[in-house]
């Protein structure tokens, strides 16, 4: 999800990534902002992400990630095996209906 | 991919903490501003926006600590703190850090050094590509079942003509020359190939190239020279082919130079020459048996394959060649049995002497770690009690016996390096002659493997018990902290290191009663206060046999003038020295010998004054005298008392005439002396028929003289050489020893395997010592407030002695016991180094626990007494 929204929204800083999920979600997900920070800093390990100082719309100094090459196709993987196990639970779902 | 960036980001997280933190907490700093001023924006009051954006961020400690432990490895860090608290622990200590580490070091050190030299000679392929299919063949002697005699250059045609299953087969034969340039000389090993032998073992010289077939069969006068001698002799010039070296004073050509690490049989050759022998039908008539054959199976090929294929040429022989070669038959033989055969049997008893070292050293460890453990169990338990888990106290545990284990193995492997150097130093000649021993990588890792493997078998099983703790009973226990568990531990520990012990002490035993046993031999001379030495003439410069006898009566007599010299003389091959020449012998008188049944003597070439000067006694007629040492005399013997009850039966021996085939032309000469027997080989072997011949009648160019001296042997050697060096400056003298060492060495082998058995028994017994000394001394403390009850009730102190001491000798005997049993069913693996007396030797396998139980006495007696002078006040007072 951080990956998804950093691909949509570009640079982001880590309130705003957890703002947006939180929008995305229809704020049916509502989490802790403070639990966003150890999934930043294991996509950084990963380097799926960088990170790097900035200063936000309202003049604010913030700390900017910015997904990476190998970020995008790691996202890519993941997506399309999310769609796969999602489609797989439907079915599952859906034949259960039919019974 | 991802986990090794992650694994690497974590190992840098480690550092530079402090700053990462202080970045963290700006990070959150500005994400709470954002969040206030999107929340004021949105219309709250500043206080509520803050409120609410601190509330929505969560716990701000638990996402700091969150962050923090994903930045870097908890695990390593907890390990780091574990070893820091094993340094302190053991820094307080230095009693039990110090006994523990030199416990294992001593085990780890040992077992590598002789691991070290067990993998060199046994397990480490030998430097030859495709080593594994090289042989050595031999002849078997079917009448005395000798099956490693030299071959007959007759016979070894023959099998490189009709064998099928070798690839090639070669001859060679060792010895030395003087290697000169015109300015200096040196005796050096020298090494006679056939063309065979090199390409067979794939050498490849380094310059040059090696002996063609014509060459060999020509004896051409071309030489390959050790990279030792390039360097040494020729700087190592690159230009070295071509030109010439001064071989026992003959002019030789350079062909090419062999690889530094190359050797083959012998490890210091420096000269190969050509073994220019020729397939000729009267070898057999002309020549015994003395080369040496070495061979290469075809790929496929087994051993059984090829020992079947010999076998049945060597029948042919036998049948063809009756007169020569009945009863005797063919030997193939990996290389690598030849070359360390004999030696395998001690290797492989002092690698197990070894393991049982080890053995008792990690038990001597495991048994401070349990009493320290339980020492400290009340710690443990309130650790446990404050939320450790028992996982983690383990693994605090064994961290304790890691470090113990791998500064143990560390110091292990210095004293290995040390101990191995001592030992290739003090190790019998064959051993480290033909194989070369280093000190490598390998073995280094299999030290650091090994003492990291004895830390954790012997921290586990302490640690084990020591973090099974029931809290409340552990709390609870006042002074008796150990647990029931960790004493009977404890006391196994002590028996089985008492058991190791025995065993130990038992080899040593049997191997110093062999010593004993054959220094008691009567060699059958005397070799106190004599020097031996060896000159070699030249061929080119001596080759009339005029000269060679000149020059040897001459060099004797000036010799024997000497001031610190009693006598003089000179010899062809000195007793002991494992070569032998043996030939045929007739007696004038009796039917020629049937095929396979000629009498075999060793023959040797004297100076007069060569029995005196050793000291072996004239039994009967007389010595040789100056008189004898001329040319044109007729042939005399001396024979040695052996030979008279062998092949004379008893008969009156003076004046019979005898013959020994020596050279083309032998004719009979009459026996002028008898004199005592001197052992042959080695002193565990019975003496052999000897003929002694006079230097005149076969003269070597090569003798050894031998000088009976006044004082210290060693301090005439600098004379002699002058002497030698007046005569003819270009002669060296090599081989320089006082005769006892020629005679020790013969028992080298068994002094070596006992002097390194009994360093590791003593060293066991002292770890086992200390063992139960722990042990008891321990049991005594805990005991303290019992004992003093039983001393103020009126025990008298030899009762509280006796209590502590039996409680001690259960275990010994015990110990003792099973170390007995185990000694008996293992003492078989010395038996080929044991002269004198049994495997199961009985003053050996009594005396050995005697000894034992006696120390152990000692040990258990020292807490013993403490125990009887607890005062009882003290001791209800420790409560």
């Amino acid at each position: 999800m951080v990956l998804k929204t950093l691909e949509a929204m570009g640079p982001l800083h880590g309130y705003g990534i957890a703002r947006r999920i939180e929008q995305i979600s229809g704020d049916r997900l509502s989490l802790n902002y403070g639990s966003i920070y150890p999934a930043l800093l294991r996509l950084e390990q990963e380097r799926a992400i960088v990170s790097e100082w900035g200063v936000s719309e309202n003049n604010r100094k913030a700390k900017y990630y910015r997904l990476t090459a190998a970020g995008r196709r790691f996202l890519r993987q993941e997506t399309h095996e999310w769609r796969e196990a999602a489609s797989i639970v439907a079915r599952f779902l859906a034949a259960k209906e039919s019974l | 991919m991802k986990t090794v960036w992650r694994f690497l980001a974590r190992l840098t997280g480690l550092f530079g903490k402090s700053r990462r933190d202080r970045e963290m907490a700006a990070e959150f700093e500005s994400h709470l501003q954002m969040h206030i001023d999107d929340n004021i924006r949105a219309g709250m009051e500043p206080e509520r926006a803050r409120r609410e954006a601190l509330m929505k961020f969560g716990g701000m400690e638990a996402a700091k600590e969150s962050v923090r432990e994903t930045s870097r490895m908890i695990w390593l860090e907890t390990a780091l703190q574990d070893l820091r608290y094993a340094l302190r622990g053991l820094r307080l200590n230095p009693g039990f850090a110090t006994t523990a580490i030199l416990s294992l070091a001593l085990g780890i050190g040992s077992s590598v050094a002789i691991y070290t030299v067990a993998d060199n000679l046994l397990l480490r392929p030998l430097p030859y590509p495709g080593a594994s299919e090289l042989a050595m063949v031999w002849e078997i002697n079917l009448r005395t079942n000798y099956v490693h005699n030299v071959v007959s250059p007759g016979n070894y045609f023959d099998w490189q003509q009709q064998n099928t299953v070798f690839e090639n087969i070669g001859g060679f034969f060792d010895f030395h020359v003087v290697l000169g340039d015109g300015r200096r000389s040196e005796e050096v090993d020298a090494q006679a190939v056939s063309s065979e032998v090199l390409p067979l073992l794939r050498a490849q010289p380094v310059r040059g190239r090696v002996f063609t077939y014509q060459e060999n069969a020509a004896n051409a006068r071309l030489a390959l020279i050790s990279y030792r001698v390039w360097q040494n002799w020729f700087n190592g010039d690159d230009g070295v082919i071509g030109r010439q070296v001064q071989i026992n004073s003959r002019p030789f050509t350079v062909i090419g130079v062999l690889p530094q690490d190359f050797y083959f049989h012998v490890r210091e050759v420096d000269i190969w020459l050509t073994l220019g022998l020729n397939p000729s039908p009267d070898l057999r008539k002309k020549q015994g048996r003395w080369l040496f054959s070495v061979a290469r199976l075809k790929p496929g090929v087994s051993f059984k394959q090829a020992q079947a294929e010999m076998t049945g040429i060597g029948q042919r022989l036998e049948l063809a060649y009756p007169q020569f070669d009945k009863n005797w038959g063919i030997n193939v033989e990996p290389l690598r049995d030849s070359l360390v055969g004999q030696v395998k049997p001690s290797l492989l008893a002092l690698l197990g002497a070894v393991i049982l070292l080890l053995a008792v050293a990690c038990a001597n460890v495991a048994n401070l770690l349990l009493a320290r453990y339980s020492a400290r169990r009340r710690e443990m338990a309130v650790r446990g009690a404050l939320g450790a888990a028992r996982l983690r106290l383990l693994r605090q545990l064994l961290t304790e016996s890691l470090v113990l284990g791998l500064v143990g193995g560390g110091l292990g492997i210095a004293l290995a390096r040390l101990a191995v150097s001592g030992l290739v130093a003090l190790a019998p000649k064959e051993l480290t002659r033909s194989v070369q021993v280093t000190f490598d990588v390998r073995i280094l890792i299999i030290a650091v493997i090994l003492s990291a493997l004895t830390s954790v078998v012997f921290g586990l099983a302490p640690a084990l018990i020591a973090s099974r703790g029931n809290l409340n009973r552990a709390l609870h226990e006042e002074s008796h902290q150990g647990t029931g568990a960790g004493n009977r531990l404890r006391s196994w520990l002590v028996a089985g290191e008492v058991a190791c012990s025995v065993i130990l002490l038992a080899g040593a035993g049997l191997l110093f009663r062999t010593l004993i046993a054959l220094q008691a031999v009567d060699p059958g001379l005397n070799s106190n206060q004599v020097l031996t030495f060896r000159v070699t003439v030249p061929s080119a410069r001596y080759g009339e046999p005029q000269k060679r006898v000149e020059f040897f009566a001459k060099a004797t007599e000036q010799l024997s003038q000497l001031p610190a010299v009693r006598s003089a003389s000179a010899v062809s091959y000195l007793p002991f020295n494992g070569l032998g020449a043996g030939y045929g012998v007739e007696i004038a008188g009796r039917p020629p010998a049937r095929p396979g049944e000629h009498l075999v003597a060793a023959i040797r070439t004297v100076l007069p004054d060569y029995f005196r000067t050793l000291g072996i006694p004239l039994k009967q007629g007389r010595d040789f005298t100056v008189a004898d040492d001329v040319i044109a005399t007729p042939y005399r013997f001396i024979v040695n008392e052996t030979f008279v009850q062998q092949y004379l039966q008893g008969e009156e021996p003076l004046s019979k005439q005898i013959k020994a085939h020596m050279e083309d032309e032998d004719p009979f000469g009459e026996i002028i002396g008898v004199v005592g027997d001197v052992k042959e080989g080695t002193l565990d072997q019975a003496p052999k028929p000897t003929v002694y011949y006079i230097h005149s009648h076969l003269t070597y160019g090569q003798m050894v003289f031998v000088l009976r001296t006044a004082q210290d042997p060693l301090s005439v050697a600098e004379s002699a050489r002058r002497t030698i060096k007046g005569l003819d400056r270009e002669l060296p003298v090599s081989d320089v020893r006082a005769m006892t060492t020629v005679v020790r060495q013969t028992f080298a082998r068994q002094e070596f395997s006992a002097v390194l058995l009994a360093s590791f028994s003593l060293a066991a017994l002292l770890l086992a010592m200390i063992g139960l000394y722990g042990v008891l001394a321990y049991s005594v403390t805990q005991r303290t407030r019992e004992i003093g009850v039983r001393v103020a009730l009126g025990a008298e102190p030899w009762s509280i002695i006796r209590m502590v001491v039996v409680s001690g000798a259960h275990m010994v005997i015990a110990g003792s016991l099973a170390g007995v049993a185990a000694a008996l069913a293992l003492s078989g693996l010395l038996k080929s180094l044991l002269y004198g007396i049994g495997p199961r030797d009985p003053l050996t396998f009594i005396s050995s626990p005697v000894v034992l139980i006696v120390v152990a006495l000692v040990a258990a007696y020292l807490p013993a007494r403490r125990a009887a002078r607890v005062s009882p006040v003290v001791a209800l007072r420790t409560e």
